[in-house]
């Protein structure tokens, strides 16, 4: 019945030339909303967020996580192409990690499907991105005094590899949105018109759903690619190396991002990127897995235009039909999905972190 | 006195050399490298090999020189783009004006990291059948890449890097020319760059010229100190044949290096080292001297053994010891005549594993003096190299390629 009435509204609109195939219904998709509530560990948290802003989890200590996820971006890169490891570039845009710990998929092409334990540990040590032999790492944080006292204040006992890849999820845990319009109910009246129009003309629900206004799956957009990626020896390096871990065919002809075709290496999956959440977008721009869009309103334009170009693009995507103010309420109600910004001393770690390795005196006596 | 000492070794000289060369003829044969062990067992009876004239180095029959693969080599070898953040290649930790070494007790190591053994020069690397100071891979091919991707090395990886070498039209065009490959491959690299090292050799030494019959190549001085060398001194025990190294294993009494006690950041890598070299937990919670030949085989008694050093080229390498505890060839003629201990009196953290070739040497100043005169005779030239220029990265695809490739999405 359901289905039916759908179909039938298409069909209507498809008449009227209004272009929309699918009124989506909001019963068929998760509800938007609040993000659940997490219990934290404040002494883990703590000592994760150190770890979060410390260069030396990069093998030659010249970035920390916080590099590329800046606090003043949602945790974004700055840059529509995150910076990479010294040495190279890269060539996607990190993702905010604002409510990360809510998501059950992480990269934009969703190669890690676990926890955050594992990316914490696919950041730290993949050689474009932190470069991290995670056995310096430990060695590093055992020659730290304020470490060795924070982990054993977290209850992970020692300094190790593992509880680094405890703590940070813990901190990042930290990250959820806090005070969004939206959450608060305190949304403007243009906002809650683009409420409705994400949830019924503009389609957006179909995609963007649940309290992370994400679906955390796959679809091709059509977004173009970022030529810097490939024009930019640095960039290209770290796509190569990447595609090449990944076993991807043919990966130095390759003038595209496979996206999610890099898990399946299957045709059908080209292209497609795991849909992002909308929080805090007012912080995390530029947009995309590329950065390849820089405002909100172009955003809510390429949608109106039906998205990009590509023969793999999902079928969920036509052109919109939306007015101008149509478009400004969507961008106002996409606004009203921010919150407060996660950049102070609760969130950031401010203290200077030791220039050198403190020696351990009494060497040859003290077990190591 | 002296020259009847020498003169019974002159004669083994001429019969060691036939026995090497018989035996490197069958090496090659098997296809397997060098063996030290083999040698010395070969020649058991008659002593150690003598010292003698330095040949040519070994070629791999699966390595082949070339001009164009020995350039290609040269030119990896100097890139620091082999290496984790571009910054670390080979010759940033074998500087051809530091003995093609590193002039500190410790290699420098990757930034942000120190390493925990003496930078080794390339100088002669050729001719040995292990790399590294506990023999831990058995060819320049294999040690190239072991230290381009070590994390207190050059800590990169294979993705990256040869990733890189895509990037590089200059060495896509010479890997081509080198090694028919449309792309070039990491394995190529290590390939080249070991045969750019089997170039840096030196033969000419006034040692190889007095041993090819120039009398005047060394002074009365250097004379005499080859006399102690092969006798009182007893170096000959291990520094033997053309190498002066028979390629064993000896924990000689090298104290450890007090920096593990003075420097944080020596302290992370020791343990690192432990850790990655794969310790017992038992091991890694007390151990506080590099064990060294004991991580090849995790035998106690190879605690604090380390492969003999050629003594070739040595005037440049200082400091000395696989933990550059030593920083002149007086300190270490000291510490020999000691016994294996240094002048504060310390030895190895394994003394049940000490060789028994080392005893106190009982040698006057001048003895001395002679020994040190001489070992500068295993040094000729130096042997200086500019760096070449490095090829450029370029983009592999043109925006009017990249547009027409979006354009068929």
């Amino acid at each position: 019945m359901v289905v039916r009435v759908s179909t039938g509204r298409a069909l209507l609109a498809a008449t009227l030339g209004v272009g929309l195939v699918v009124t989506a219904q909001a019963a068929s998709y998760p509800d938007i909303g609040p993000l659940p509530q997490l219990k934290i560990d404040k002494a883990k948290a703590a000592l994760g967020k150190r770890l979060f802003f410390d260069k030396r989890l990069s093998g030659d200590a010249g970035i920390a996580c916080s590099d590329c996820h800046v606090p003043e971006k949602a945790y974004a890169s700055k840059e529509a192409l995150s910076p990479g490891y010294p040495g190279n570039g890269h060539f996607r845009n990190a993702s905010s990690l604002v409510n990360t710990a809510h998501k059950n998929i992480w990269n934009w092409d969703g190669r890690i499907g676990t926890n955050l334990n594992d990316m914490t540990r696919e950041m730290i040590t993949e050689d474009y991105i932190m470069n991290m032999d995670m056995r310096i790492m430990q060695e590093r944080m055992k020659q730290d005094p304020l470490y060795v006292k924070m982990f054993k204040e977290a209850g992970y006992g020692e300094p190790s590899n593992g509880s680094v890849r405890k703590a940070i999820p813990e901190y990042l845990k930290t990250l959820t949105s806090t005070g969004a319009p939206f959450d608060k109910g305190t949304m403007s009246a243009s906002a809650k018109r683009g409420m409705k129009l994400f949830k019924g003309k503009a389609g957006c629900i179909q995609c963007h759903n649940g309290p992370l206004l994400t679906d955390q799956k796959p679809h091709n957009t059509g977004v173009p690619e970022n030529f810097d990626v490939f024009l930019d020896p640095m960039n290209h390096q770290a796509f190569m190396a990447f595609a090449m871990f990944q076993g991807i065919p043919n990966y130095r002809n390759m003038k595209r991002d496979p996206g999610y075709f890099n898990i399946t290496l299957e045709k059908k999956d080209m292209g497609k990127f795991i849909t992002p959440s909308l929080r805090e977008l007012k912080y995390s721009a530029p947009y995309m897995h590329n950065g390849m869009i820089k405002t909100l309103p172009d955003v809510v334009e390429f949608y109106n235009n039906g998205g990009g170009k590509d023969s793999n693009k999902s079928k969920k995507l036509k052109p919109l039909g939306l007015s101008a103010n149509e478009k400004k309420d969507l961008v106002a109600f996409l606004e009203s999905l921010s919150g407060d910004p996660l950049t102070g001393p609760e969130y950031v770690w401010d203290q200077p972190y030791p220039a050198e390795y403190p020696v351990i005196e009494n060497w040859t006596q003290v077990r190591n | 006195m002296s020259i009847k000492k020498i003169a019974p070794t002159l004669v083994a000289a001429a019969v060691a050399t036939v026995v090497l060369t018989a035996c490197q003829a069958q090496e090659t044969k098997s296809g397997s490298a060098a063996s030290g062990k083999a040698m010395a067992a070969r020649t058991a009876q008659s002593g150690p090999p003598p010292l003698a004239p330095l040949g040519p180095p070994p070629i791999p029959p699966d390595n082949k020189q070339t001009p164009a693969k020995i350039e290609l080599g040269k030119i990896l070898f100097f890139d620091p783009r082999i290496g984790g953040d571009a910054s670390t290649g080979c010759s940033t930790c074998h500087e051809p004006d530091q003995g093609w070494a590193w002039a500190e007790d410790f290699s420098r190591g990757y930034p942000g990291t120190v390493h925990w053994r003496n930078s080794q020069t390339i100088i002669n690397s050729a001719y040995y059948g292990r790399l590294f100071w506990a023999g831990s891979v058995p060819s320049l091919e294999k040690q190239a890449p072991s230290a381009a991707k070590g994390g207190v090395a050059g800590n990169g990886e294979n993705d990256i890097m040869e990733s890189r070498l895509a990037l590089i039209p200059g060495y896509r065009k010479r890997f081509k020319e080198v090694f028919g490959t449309e792309w070039p491959l990491i394995g190529d690299a290590w390939r080249a760059i070991a045969a750019f090292e089997r170039t840096l050799v030196q033969r000419d030494t006034p040692l190889d010229k007095y041993l090819l019959g120039d009398k005047s190549a060394l002074s009365e001085e250097q004379v005499r100190g080859m006399a102690l060398f092969n006798g009182k001194a007893g170096c000959i025990q291990c520094h033997n044949g053309e190498l002066a190294s028979d390629q064993d294993y000896h924990n000689i009494g090298v104290p450890p290096n007090k920096r593990w006690e003075e420097d944080g950041l020596a302290q992370v890598t020791f343990r690192f080292e432990l850790y990655a070299k794969g310790m017992t937990e038992e091991g890694y919670r007390t151990t506080k001297a590099d064990p060294g030949f004991y991580f090849r085989g995790k035998n106690k008694w190879d605690k604090g053994k380390f492969r003999t050093p050629s003594l070739r080229y040595t005037a440049y390498t200082a400091p000395y010891m696989h933990n550059g505890v030593f920083y002149t060839m007086e300190e270490v003629v000291d510490f020999y005549n000691r016994g294996g201990f240094d002048e504060e009196g310390r030895t190895t953290a394994y003394p049940e594993n000490k060789s028994k070739l080392i005893k106190p040497l009982g040698l006057t100043d001048e003895e001395k003096e002679d020994l040190v005169a001489f070992l500068e005779a295993f040094s000729g030239e130096e042997i200086l190299m500019e760096k070449p220029p490095m090829p450029d990265y370029a983009p592999l695809f043109t925006k009017a390629e990249l547009e027409a490739a979006q354009e068929a999405k």
